[in-house]
């Protein structure tokens, strides 16, 4: 899993660099999250600017990292979802659960 | 010319899920030379296609689990099929299942309950369960199979205990 990541007005941006956010990758990704939301980052913005598709594990990987931040009242945005992403949200209703926004530098309005 | 007389392909499961998205390509492809899809059946078989493949790497430990496609236009028939131990529920009830017609909730893990309908002792039907409003709290984890509820216009599980052949069934109509 190769995450690139930078803190922009204490909010972790994350840039997904995988092509696939599949199965091989989803329980590596919950791990790192987890371990950034455990090292104090509770602000965090996911960019899926390079990702082509992602499947039913990484769906449950975001939830996770979701439930992880709500004790802690940080927040989560997701960005850049290509159209079949984007329409995986919709379909499993997941865009009325999860942030998301066009990009980045709107992502970082929201906090 | 496309043709009238249902097709049957079948297609060996690929066992790396980063060949998950080359081989939906090549399925797509195959499917594309015998009938023509609108982008939303292509995207929505595409998502089909991606759970059930993932859903055979995660927990079929049969080497030839294999995808079939069926033809019959207007419907589109796709089958995950392979041989081994059938589905298992976390909840009471399991199959062989004693009461027919029923819908009942079955917890297939600790974040992942779905509703279900029972057709016969060995095959139920997935259905949409959705319930507005849930708290992320007790938001599910797993969402393979409902995606797949939500892909297609149909989707059944079905165990045949002579065989023990598991085969989800995906019906979409094209």
């Amino acid at each position: 899993m190769k995450l690139s990541k930078q803190t922009i007005n204490d909010v972790l941006v994350i840039v997904i660099e995988n092509k696939e956010a599949n199965l091989s990758k989803s329980e590596q990704f919950k791990e790192m999250m987890f371990k950034d939301i455990e090292d104090g980052s509770h602000n965090l913005v996911i960019s899926f600017e390079n990702v082509e598709y992602l499947d039913s594990s990484f769906l449950g990987a975001l939830v996770a990292v979701l439930k992880k931040l709500l004790p802690l009242k940080g927040k989560l945005v997701l960005t850049h979802l290509n159209e079949d992403i984007r329409n995986l949200f919709e379909l499993t209703r997941l865009d009325k659960i999860f942030s998301i926004e066009s990009n980045i530098e709107i992502s970082l309005q929201q906090f | 010319m496309k043709q009238s007389t249902p097709i049957k392909i079948g297609l060996k499961i690929p066992e790396n899920p980063d060949d998950i998205q080359e081989y939906t390509k090549e399925v797509i492809h195959t499917l594309s030379r015998h009938v023509t899809l609108t982008e939303d059946n292509r995207r929505r078989i595409k998502l089909i296609l991606i759970e059930l493949v993932t859903n055979s790497i995660k927990h079929s430990e049969d080497p030839d689990a294999e995808i079939r496609l069926t033809i019959n236009h207007p419907q589109l028939t796709i089958e995950k099929v392979d041989v081994g131990l059938q589905i298992k529920f976390r909840s009471d009830e399991q199959i062989p299942f004693e009461e027919i017609n029923k819908t009942i909730k079955v917890d297939f893990t600790r974040f992942n309950s779905l509703n279900i309908k029972i057709l016969n002792p060995y095959r139920f039907r997935f259905l949409d369960g959705y319930k507005e409003n849930m708290d992320i709290e007790h938001l599910p984890e797993h969402f393979g199979f409902y995606i797949i509820t939500r892909a297609s216009d149909n989707f059944e599980y079905h165990h045949d205990p002579r065989s023990k052949e598991n085969t989800f069934i995906v019906n979409v109509k094209l």
